[in-house]
């Protein structure tokens, strides 16, 4: 069973501050839980997302694919003139404009509830439900047998860096 | 060098990030209250009415309205019109301001979402029972059919507007769900009700609330965003298109798309003033939706409103200035005089004149006033698609040909049946949804008071 100390504290700012005083200190900090997203911890902690090149890919395949099926049924399939315009129109762009959103709304929207594992009725246990409310959580891993030294000097770095409850908790979820 | 508030507090009463869940959760654990039963009675009634207007359309056809020959569209283009501009409110509001980093959006984006997604609802209505035989409407869906197979004319404004519509239908909803998801599980950590754990936890998808569903949250909120800021230039430029590929005098104008875009977020500024003034008074949300919120939308509007009067200036002035007899009968002995008068008057009173009052600091600060401008702006941009739609259908080109229109009660039965599943629909989101984007609002809580300096130099 794997194990985390959890250091609780109340404001946003300290949290930050702690995370870089944790990291100097030598010790991996493995999560945050707060209850609206933090600007700039994504990179103290390395995380990246490759979600607009997705999104991107989206966009690009859609407007093609949309031209294509135009295309296919304005040009090829069945010809028919309207009004004596051309068959392969300028307005086209119309419709391929606003697809090209659709699909890559849709497609993106998918993507992010994919990656992040959410769907409907997901059942999930928090290790610190007060993080939805207004509590900041530091997670910090902790190894079966790790030392006395070494827990000690999480918990103080913890302590001097303002937080206001260290907890430990048993609770597995997917980061 | 001197300081400057840039904006005043955003939320006032210095709260605490717990209070601000409390306070925004608060009216929904509260026993439902009359108004609500009351405003519910009234909105299914309306509703039950309009039911009846859909059954008398659809079981006896499109003969039931006022309608003829030549004015072959009346309330329900108006209407369907009207509505998609109100919708517009949200996707300016939580988009444009997001992108302008406009922070004090964060108490007002989630109202102005759920209005977008009922007025675009209520919108939807109208082109499918106008089709007649609704049972044919799949017919609009490039399908592989047996009749050719016969595709759709993808060069008909028409079929623009059912892509632009369903369009902006979905990615309205996806960007509100998707910002709902944190709020959802708030709700299901800190309620008691079992029932509401197990509804709201099932909404909540699971959310977490850690640093990496934090990161592809805001990516995800950034991109759809992104995706969705052209959609309200381009919905209401579609739907301007309706009218403006055509050659009917009065419709046959370059202005229209951007007179449609603007007319669209004024009336859904409009609409969002007059919803969020009776949000505020009804949950006691002063504190959220402050003085300083209703008067920076009050400014907006104003410069919206005179870019309204611009643009009716510059309609005469083109239809005077290119010479066409045709054009400038519409407008001159059409609309600023003859038959019609009252409405071209009522919409440029309502919409350039009206909103003028908001230069007054002292009408700004007075709610009631507010309110009643706002409601004035509702009226004046249902009365300029009654205007553009009407008055260039029923004196066309030959005058034997001329007819009026007046709407039959079934028309109005629809009419008022769209109003009351967009009353019903807002009042639900009242009851069962945080008014209030909860983590939004927590995030900029700390940033209220933000001083700017500036320099000589800047």
């Amino acid at each position: 069973m794997r194990t985390n100390i959890l250091g609780v504290y109340d404001d946003e700012h300290d949290v930050m501050h702690a995370v870089d005083k944790l990291q100097e200190g030598g010790i991996v900090v493995a999560d945050v839980f707060s209850p609206f997203p933090l600007h700039g911890i994504w990179d103290k902690l390395k995380q990246t997302t490759y979600l607009p090149y997705a999104t991107f890919a989206y966009g690009l395949v859609g407007g093609i694919a949309t031209f294509a099926l135009l295309y296919w049924t304005s040009v090829i399939n069945y010809p028919l003139k309207f009004g004596g315009k051309p068959l392969n129109t300028l307005s086209f762009i119309i419709i391929m404009f606003v697809l090209t959103i659709l699909i890559g709304t849709v497609f993106t929207a998918l993507t992010f509830f994919i990656r992040q594992k959410l769907y409907p009725g997901k059942e999930v246990e928090m290790p610190d439900v007060r993080t939805v409310d207004d509590k900041f959580v530091i997670v910090i891993e902790k190894p079966e047998d790790i030392d006395d030294v070494e827990l000690r000097k999480i918990k103080s770095l913890l302590t001097e860096t303002g937080a206001v409850e260290i907890n430990e908790s048993d609770v597995e979820y997917e980061a | 060098m001197y300081n400057t508030r840039v904006r005043g507090v955003l939320i006032k009463g210095d709260k605490s990030y717990s209070q601000v869940s409390r306070d925004v959760l608060r009216p929904m654990d509260a026993p439902m209250p009359k108004w609500w039963y009351v405003t519910a009675f009234i909105a299914i009634s309306a509703m039950i009415w309009g039911v009846w207007g859909f059954y008398n359309t659809i079981t006896t056809g499109i003969g039931t309205w006022g309608l003829n020959n030549n004015v072959a569209w009346g309330w329900a283009i108006i209407n369907f019109v009207w509505w998609i501009g109100i919708g517009h409110a949200g996707t300016a509001f939580s988009i444009f301001l997001l992108i302008l980093r406009q922070k004090w959006r964060t108490s007002i984006n989630r109202a102005a979402e759920a209005m977008t997604i009922f007025a675009v609802m209520a919108a939807g209505l109208f082109p499918l029972i106008h089709m007649g035989r609704i049972w044919d409407g799949f017919f609009i869906f490039p399908y592989w059919n047996t009749r050719g197979p016969l595709w759709d004319n993808f060069n008909s404004p028409l079929f623009w507007d059912v892509v632009a519509i369903s369009t902006y239908f979905t990615a309205s909803f996806v960007f509100w769900y998707i910002g709902m998801i944190p709020d959802f599980a708030t709700i299901r950590e800190t309620t008691v009700s079992k029932v509401k754990k197990k509804i709201y936890g099932a909404m909540s998808f699971g959310w977490l609330g850690n640093a990496r569903s934090w990161l592809r949250f805001e990516t995800a909120a950034l991109l759809l965003g992104g995706l969705a800021a052209p959609l309200v230039v381009s919905v209401h430029s579609i739907v301007s298109m309706d009218f403006a590929v055509s050659v009917i005098p009065g419709w046959h104008t370059t202005i229209f798309p951007p007179y449609f875009v603007i007319g669209a977020i004024f009336s859904g500024f409009g609409m969002v003033l007059t919803l969020m003034i009776v949000l505020r008074k009804l949950y006691k949300f002063n504190d959220y939706v402050t003085d300083g919120h209703l008067d920076a939308i009050a400014r907006i509007l104003t410069f919206i409103s005179l870019i309204m009067g611009s643009a009716y200036l510059i309609e005469l002035f083109t239809a005077w200035y290119s010479g066409n007899e045709y054009e400038l009968f519409t407008f001159m002995k059409n609309r600023v005089t003859g038959e019609y008068t009252f409405a071209y008057w009522s919409m440029l009173i309502c919409n350039a004149i009206i909103p003028q009052f908001f230069w007054f600091k002292k009408i700004r600060k007075n709610i009631t006033l507010v309110f009643i401008i706002s409601i004035f702006i509702n009226i004046g941009m249902w009365f300029e698609r009654y205007v553009i739609v009407v008055t260039s259908l029923s004196r066309d080109f030959i005058p034997a040909t001329w007819a009026t229109y007046s709407p039959t009660w079934t028309e109005l039965a629809v009419f008022s049946g769209t109003i009351g599943l967009f009353v019903m629909g807002v009042i639900a989101f009242f009851r069962w949804i945080p008014t209030i984007a909860i983590s939004e609002v927590k995030s900029v809580l700390k940033e209220t008071t933000t001083l700017k300096s500036f320099t000589d130099e800047d």
